[in-house]
């Protein structure tokens, strides 16, 4: 009876009811939903599902998201990189100043954010009357809802990036330069590598922030049907007008979205598990 | 040959390297010995380039190297904690210096292929060029380190607490390892350490250095026999400070006195005595010279025996023979004669001072 000596051990029935617990918990809140959404949006068969997803607005709702994250996720994904290099490599003045920058669109209400962006560039805001003189479209338009995306999305890759960095140190890069190797090697070959796995799983993350944004996107887009909803936005409307098969289905994907970000990380740490093992 | 003149470096107001000058010969091999805080890093640094002195020169081989940037000085740096690149195999870290090299300089992938084959057969690595540094020992680790900072040819080799982070056993084999390349090699080297044994076991010469100045330059012998402040006196090895009256050229400590000729001039001063232990000489009361002290403690240390003494109120360490030890038959509490084989003196005014005596001014006493 070694295990009953293992000081770190409970008693048998506190495991028990900790592990029944957790297991409630996620079966209830995360699980079952799951179930729902997609249990819903087939509930009357394939053909509805399908019919649902290729009715012409979810279609192009599809599309206005895609084109979303595929504008939003490379801008941040740059952008966190370097201030993220900036912060975590060296010491400047305002330093402290630029990281609470970076963590603002956590700490604020999607929805303030989306009406900043009214405020600065809405027909009654500040630039509002240029931007209107000069034939502009951004808010009730896609730059409008790219820039609040933009926001949201920010702090993702920068605050998975600058605890890695910073932890790394600058011996490498040093070690680098010593050796000759330039800037552009030194990022390329060295600092890039040892912050990858960190890089991609924010990547990911803000990937699927991009994607799955409501609070602030509602505010800007002005839910055009057809043409400035996205995904969650269309699945609102839809649940609005009772179509729950079709609302259920949208959100169905994503959802489906959800677990491929989590498939895709499981399967690079699967593939790079030794190379992963190595960077320790 | 490398020529630092008048080096001047503050970190946020705090001087951490004040007027150092030093001239490092072709093919040397020096250390730089100091605690932490005494400069000696940040003085490598500069030599590396990964640190610009406020003021001041650095010459490589007659040309001013000052500004120029540690990316075209040839220099190989190994860094304390190895800094090896964590995903790449020991073959591409040893590589990499040769595979970032553009222009006429770069080398075609077979004779990259052949120089690390060649360098990690040196450092007695050659069939471990596949693994990841992870999967080496510390010892590994920085031959891996010094193959990398060897393979881009450097003028000069720096090392920062080489042997630092290794263990007592392995950092003796690496320490003669490291002699016994920079032997065959003939490269210039400069490394840092906090170690004196390390420093005087593997250097043609000391640096050492305090609060961000040179206290003393010289070869081991040199450093430790005559140590030129009472820095160098603390710093290296095992010494007895004692306090003690200067009185024209005569040395009192308690009932002690002893010639100090250089002083022959000072009325009255404090001063400190510096004795090692070893040559501390112990005898029966009426049976030699000395002033008489009260033995406190004796420990038998393998072949050595320490015996703690009390002379006017002062404790000081001796270390005598096992043979000795056993001639005097010591016991706690029993009076013995002590007399210095050799002392040093310094006059605690002149303490802060840089230059506290001309070295050349003999100031020892020789029995």
């Amino acid at each position: 009876m070694s295990s009953s000596l293992n000081p770190l051990l409970e008693p048998r029935g506190v495991r028990i009811a900790l592990t029944l617990t957790a297991a409630v918990v996620l079966l209830l809140f995360l699980f079952a939903p799951l179930v729902v959404v997609f249990g819903e949006a087939l509930s009357r068969g394939l053909d509805v599902y399908l019919d649902a997803l290729t009715e012409p607005d979810t279609v192009s709702s599809i599309g206005l998201t895609l084109l979303v994250a595929a504008i939003c996720v490379p801008v941040n994904m740059a952008v966190g990189i370097c201030a993220a290099w900036c912060v975590a490599k060296f010491d400047f003045r305002g330093k402290s100043l630029l990281t609470t920058i970076i963590d603002l669109p956590f700490s604020v209400s999607p929805v303030i954010a989306g009406l900043i962006y009214v405020l600065v560039f809405g027909l009654q805001g500040w630039l509002g009357p240029w931007l209107r003189a000069h034939d502009i479209h951004v808010i009730f338009a896609l730059p409008g809802i790219v820039l609040a995306t933009l926001f949201i999305t920010f702090p993702f890759v920068a605050r998975e990036l600058i605890p890695l960095m910073e932890e790394q140190g600058t011996e490498d890069e040093e070690a680098a330069v010593s050796l000759g190797a330039n800037g552009w090697q030194v990022f390329r070959r060295v600092t890039l590598p040892n912050v990858k796995w960190g890089l991609l799983y924010g990547v990911l993350l803000c990937n699927a922030r991009a994607m799955g944004e409501f609070g602030a996107v509602s505010v800007v887009s002005g839910h055009i049907r057809g043409r400035t909803t996205t995904m969650p936005l269309q699945v609102e409307i839809l649940y609005n007008e009772y179509n729950m098969v079709a609302a259920f289905a949208v959100a169905s994907l994503l959802a489906m979205l959800a677990l491929v970000t989590l498939a895709v990380k499981t399967f690079f740490e699967w593939r790079y598990a030794k190379e992963l093992a190595a960077a320790k | 040959m490398i020529d630092i003149r008048n080096v001047h470096k503050t970190f946020g107001g705090f001087p951490a390297l004040s007027d150092v000058s030093l001239r490092i010969k072709e093919g040397e091999l020096v250390a730089l010995l100091g605690p932490s805080g005494s400069g000696k890093t940040s003085l490598l640094r500069i030599l590396a380039g990964l640190e610009f002195a406020d003021s001041g020169q650095v010459m490589f081989d007659g040309g001013d190297a000052t500004n120029v940037s540690a990316r075209d000085r040839r220099v190989g740096f190994v860094f304390q904690h190895y800094a090896l690149f964590r995903h790449m195999t020991v073959f591409d870290n040893v590589a990499f210096g040769l595979t970032v090299r553009r222009g006429p300089g770069r080398l075609s992938k077979d004779e990259i292929g052949d120089r690390v084959r060649h360098l990690l057969e040196m450092v007695q690595l050659g069939g471990l060029a596949s693994r990841y540094p992870s999967q080496l020992s510390g010892g590994q680790r920085q031959r891996v380190a010094l193959a990398r900072a060897l393979a881009i040819q450097p003028k000069v080799l720096l090392l920062d607490e080489p042997f630092g982070a290794l263990d007592a056993r392995v950092r003796k084999d690496l320490r003669r390892w490291l002699r016994d390349l920079h032997d065959e090699l003939k490269i210039t080297g400069v490394f840092v350490t906090h170690d004196q044994e390390e420093a005087l076991d593997v250097a043609d010469r000391v640096v050492v250095m305090n609060h961000g100045r040179i206290e003393q330059v010289g070869t081991p012998t040199q450093i430790y026999d005559s140590p030129a402040t009472p820095f160098v006196y603390q710093f290296l090895g095992n010494v007895n400070s004692l306090d003690c009256h200067i009185r024209d050229g005569v040395a009192e400590i308690g009932s002690l006195t002893l010639p100090a000729s250089a002083y022959a001039g000072v009325q009255d001063a404090a001063g400190v005595a510096f004795v090692r232990p070893h040559d501390l000489m112990l005898s029966k009361p009426g049976d030699g010279a000395g002033a008489p002290a009260e033995v406190k403690h004796v420990s038998i240390l393998g072949p050595l025996v320490r015996v703690e003494l009390l002379l006017g109120g002062q404790v000081l360490e001796a270390e005598i023979s096992r043979q000795r030890h056993a001639e005097l038959g010591l016991k706690t509490g029993q009076t013995v004669l002590v007399w210095p084989r050799q002392a040093r003196f310094f006059l605690r005014d002149s303490w802060q001072g840089t230059a506290l005596l001309d070295p050349e001014t003999p100031i020892d006493h020789d029995i």
